[in-house]
C-alpha cells in the first residue's frame, strides 16, 4: 500500500525499515564510517541502505556535513522517513543526494518492512502490507453510546466490546457501508448522521486499518442484535475505559468528538 | 511553495547541477517553514568555512558545487580553522593548513569574497535597513535584523550558500515584518553593564523570543558584543534597544512578560559561565575585534610590559588589521594578533585546556565545541593577566 506525505528531499530508494522511535542526531547519534547508530540499545545496527524512520532531527547544524561525510564513506542509508522534517537533516539529505519523506505516521511502520520512498512524489510504498479500509459507527443515544459484545462467531476480537463495524467493499462509499452494516447488525433503518471524520489508519501484523469513523444518532434505545454480537448495552463514553474493548475504540472516538 | 517560472527551471537543471541543488534545498527548507515564495537578497554571508567544523563531507560539497554554480549577490566568509598567513605559529599541522586553504579556494571558485570574518558589517559586506539578505553566522545575522534593520534568519552554512547562488530565499520568519515584534522586556538595571555577561543573561530568558531592551545606551561595539552572547546563551536572532535600533519603536510592547537583570542576575551569569582558573591562552576579539577595540586595547597596553607566560591572541578580521598598523604593533608587544579566525573554530583543544576570553559568546563555546575551561574576565581584566 502507498502512504502520502511531504516530499522534501527529491529522488526513489528503496530498502529494509530501520525504526528509531526517538529524534536524531546525525552528529554524535551516527558512526560516519560505519553507518552505526551510536545509541547501544540499537546494537551497532547501521542505517546503511536502510529507509531510515525517526520522528525528526535535532542537534548540530554540523549534522549536514555529517550527512555528506557518509556520502564519501558510502554509508548513507537509502531513504529517510521524519514524522516531521527539520532543517538540519532536510539539508544533509537534499546535500547528500538522500530522498525524504515526511508528514508519515510511524506508528504504521514496523522494523524490517520493505519500504520504497519516492521524495519527488512525496509518497511510501510497503508493498509487503495492505490496506484495509473499515467503518466503525458509533451509535449515541441521549448521553449513552451502545456497545457491542463480539460473538464468537466473528473472524477478529471474539468477545470484545466494539462499535458498530464492517469491511469498505468494492464499489461502496464508507457512508453506505456505515448505513448498511447499521441496518444489518441492529436493523435501525435511516439513523440520523451526526459527523464522520478522515479515516484514521492502525497498523496490525501486515495490514494497515483504515477506520472510518462515524457517529450516528438513535432514536430510540429499542436495538435488535444479529448473530454478529451477544449482547448490547447502552453505555456512557467514560465507561469505555472499564471495559475489553477491540483495540483503539475509545482513541477513535475521542477523535471522532475533536 | 510557489515558484515562478525561471526558478522552475533552475530546479528542473536548467542552469546546472550546483543550482538545482541549491533550489531544490531552497524549496525543502521553504516547505519546512511554510514559506509561501522565494525573496530577492542583496547579500549573503557564510558559515562552514572551518576544516574543523565541515570536515572532507564539506569539502566535497563545496567542489561539486564549484564545478558549474557561482554566487549571484556580494557573499562573504565566516572566520576559518586559522589565520592563513601565520598558522604554523598557531600550531596548525600542515595537512590541516593544505585542506583549510582548499576549502578558501572552492569558496573563492564560487565568487565569494574571502576575507574571513564574523563582522562582515564592519567593512566588507554592510547591508541596508529593510534589505532581505541571507545570513549564517548567528552574531552577524542578529546586528544585521537588530542594529542594521536588514531581514534574515537564523541560516545555516549550506542554506546560505544556496541562497547566494540562487540570489533569493525563503520568505518565512524574519523577513516578514509581523514577525519582528518583541516577545519580552528586559529591564537593565544599573550603569557600567557588561554587555557580554548582559547578553548571557538575556538570551537565557529570551529563549527563541525577541527582547525588547530598556534602560541601556549600547554603542556599536556593544551591540556586536550583546548579539553574540544572546544567540549563543539563547537562539536570538533579533532583538530590539528602546531608543536605538531601528525597529524599536514601530511595536508596542504593552501586555509583554517584563524581566529585569540587574547586578545580580550579571554575578550570577558571570559565575556560571566561568569554570577555570589558570589560562594558557587569552584570546581577545569574539566577535572580530573592530578598529575602535583595537584602539581601545593599544591605548590600554600603552607603556605597560608583557607580564605571564600565556599565549595571547587578538582575533580580528584582514580587513581591520588594515586600518590600525599602529595599534596593532603595540599590541604584537603582548600577544599575535590573529586574522581570518578565532579561538573557537581553531582546534585549540589540540594545545589548551582553560581559555580566558572576555566574550559571551565564546564562553558557552569554548566550553562546547573546543572542550576548553573558561575563565571570563571583561577586557580590562584580561589587560591585566597579561601586563
Amino acid at each position: 500500500m502507498k502512504l502520502s506525505g511531504r516530499g522534501i528531499s527529491r529522488g526513489v530508494a528503496g530498502g529494509e525499515v530501520l525504526l528509531c522511535e526517538t529524534p536524531v542526531s546525525f552528529l554524535g547519534g551516527v558512526i560516519p564510517a560505519t553507518g552505526a547508530l551510536a545509541d547501544a540499545s540499537f546494537n551497532g545496527a547501521s542505517i546503511k541502505d536502510r529507509v531510515f524512520a525517526f520522528p525528526r532531527g535535532k542537534g548540530s547544524t554540523v549534522g549536514s556535513y555529517v550527512m555528506l561525510e557518509m556520502k564519501r564513506a558510502g554509508t548513507l542509508p537509502a531513504a529517510i522517513i521524519n514524522a516531521s522534517a527539520e532543517p538540519i537533516v532536510a539539508t544533509g539529505a537534499v546535500l547528500s543526494g538522500v530522498p525524504l519523506v515526511d508528514g508519515i505516521d510511524l506508528s504504521l511502520l514496523r522494523p524490517d518492512d520493505r519500504c520504497v520512498v519516492d521524495g519527488s512524489k512525496g509518497t511510501i510504498e510497503l508493498p509487503d502490507v495492505k490496506e484495509v479500509p473499515v467503518v466503525s459507527c458509533f451509535i449515541l443515544h441521549g448521553d449513552e453510546l451502545l456497545m457491542l459484545k463480539r460473538s464468537d462467531k466473528v473472524s477478529t476480537f471474539q468477545g470484545h466490546w466494539a462499535a458498530v463495524s464492517g469491511y469498505i467493499e468494492e464499489g461502496e462509499t464508507p457512508d453506505q457501508t456505515a448505513r448498511k452494516e447499521i441496518m444489518e447488525e441492529l436493523s435501525i433503518r435511516d439513523p440520523e448522521f451526526v459527523r464522520s471524520i478522515d479515516p484514521i489508519r492502525v497498523r496490525g501484523g501486515d495490514t494497515i486499518w483504515a477506520i472510518h469513523p462515524f457517529l450516528f444518532r438513535a432514536k430510540d434505545r429499542a436495538v435488535t442484535i444479529d448473530w454478529e454480537h451477544t449482547e448490547y448495552r447502552w453505555a456512557l463514553p467514560a465507561e469505555m475505559a472499564g471495559l475489553k474493548t477491540v483495540p483503539g475504540l475509545e482513541s477513535v472516538y475521542r477523535s471522532l468528538l475533536s | 511553495m510557489h515558484l515562478n517560472r525561471d526558478e522552475e527551471a533552475i530546479l528542473a537543471g536548467e542552469k546546472g547541477e550546483g543550482s538545482r541543488k541549491a533550489m531544490e534545498l531552497l524549496v525543502a527548507l521553504g516547505d519546512i517553514y511554510g514559506a509561501e515564495r522565494l525573496v530577492p537578497i542583496s547579500c549573503a554571508h557564510l558559515s562552514g568555512v572551518s576544516y574543523k567544523t565541515i570536515a572532507e563531507g564539506g569539502i566535497s560539497l563545496l567542489e561539486d558545487m564549484a564545478l558549474d554554480a557561482r554566487v549571484c549577490v556580494p557573499t562573504t566568509l565566516n572566520p576559518a580553522g586559522m589565520d592563513r598567513e601565520r598558522w604554523k605559529e598557531m600550531g596548525i599541522s600542515p595537512r590541516f593548513a593544505d585542506r583549510q586553504d582548499h576549502i578558501i579556494k572552492c569558496y573563492e571558485r564560487l565568487g565569494v569574497t574571502s576575507d574571513c570574518s564574523c563582522t562582515p558589517y564592519l567593512g566588507t559586506n554592510v547591508p541596508k535597513r529593510g534589505q532581505h539578505i541571507a545570513w549564517a553566522e548567528s552574531s552577524a545575522l542578529s546586528f544585521a535584523n537588530s542594529a542594521v534593520g536588514a531581514k534574515t534568519n537564523r541560516e545555516g552554512g549550506p542554506g546560505a550558500l544556496a541562497a547566494a547562488i540562487i540570489g533569493r530565499t525563503p520568505e518565512y520568519g524574519l523577513h516578514i515584518d509581523a514577525n519582528r515584534a518583541p516577545g519580552v522586556v528586559i529591564e537593565v538595571e544599573g550603569d557600567d553593564i557588561d554587555y557580554s555577561m548582559l547578553g548571557q543573561a538575556a538570551g537565557a530568558v529570551a529563549g527563541t523570543r525577541i527582547p525588547y531592551f530598556k534602560g541601556i545606551r549600547p554603542t556599536v561595539d556593544q551591540l556586536k558584543t550583546l548579539a553574540a552572547a544572546m544567540a549563543a546563551s539563547g537562539s536570538v536572532a533579533m532583538f530590539h534597544v528602546e531608543g536605538i535600533t531601528p525597529e524599536a519603536d514601530a511595536f508596542s510592547v504593552a501586555g509583554l512578560e517584563r524581566v529585569a537583570i540587574g547586578r545580580k542576575e550579571l554575578d550570577r551569569a558571570r559565575e556560571q559561565v566561568n569554570t577555570g582558573t589558570d589560562p594558557e591562552l587569552i584570546a581577545f576579539g569574539c566577535p572580530h575585534l573592530s578598529v575602535d577595540e583595537i584602539r581601545q586595547l593599544a591605548s590600554m597596553l600603552k607603556g605597560r610590559s608583557r607580564q605571564g607566560d600565556a599565549e595571547v591572541w587578538f582575533c580580528t578580521s584582514r580587513h581591520t588589521l588594515a586600518q590600525c598598523p599602529r595599534e596593532s604593533k603595540e599590541l604584537e608587544r603582548f600577544g599575535k594578533l590573529v586574522c581570518d579566525t578565532c579561538m573557537v573554530v581553531t582546534p585549540i583543544e589540540e594545545r589548551f585546556k582553560c581559555t580566558a576570553t572576555n566574550s559571551g559568546k565564546a564562553c558557552n563555546y569554548l566550553a562546547t565545541l573546543c572542550s576548553q575551561k573558561v575563565v571570563f574576565r571583561d577586557a580590562k581584566g584580561l589587560v591585566e593577566m597579561i601586563s
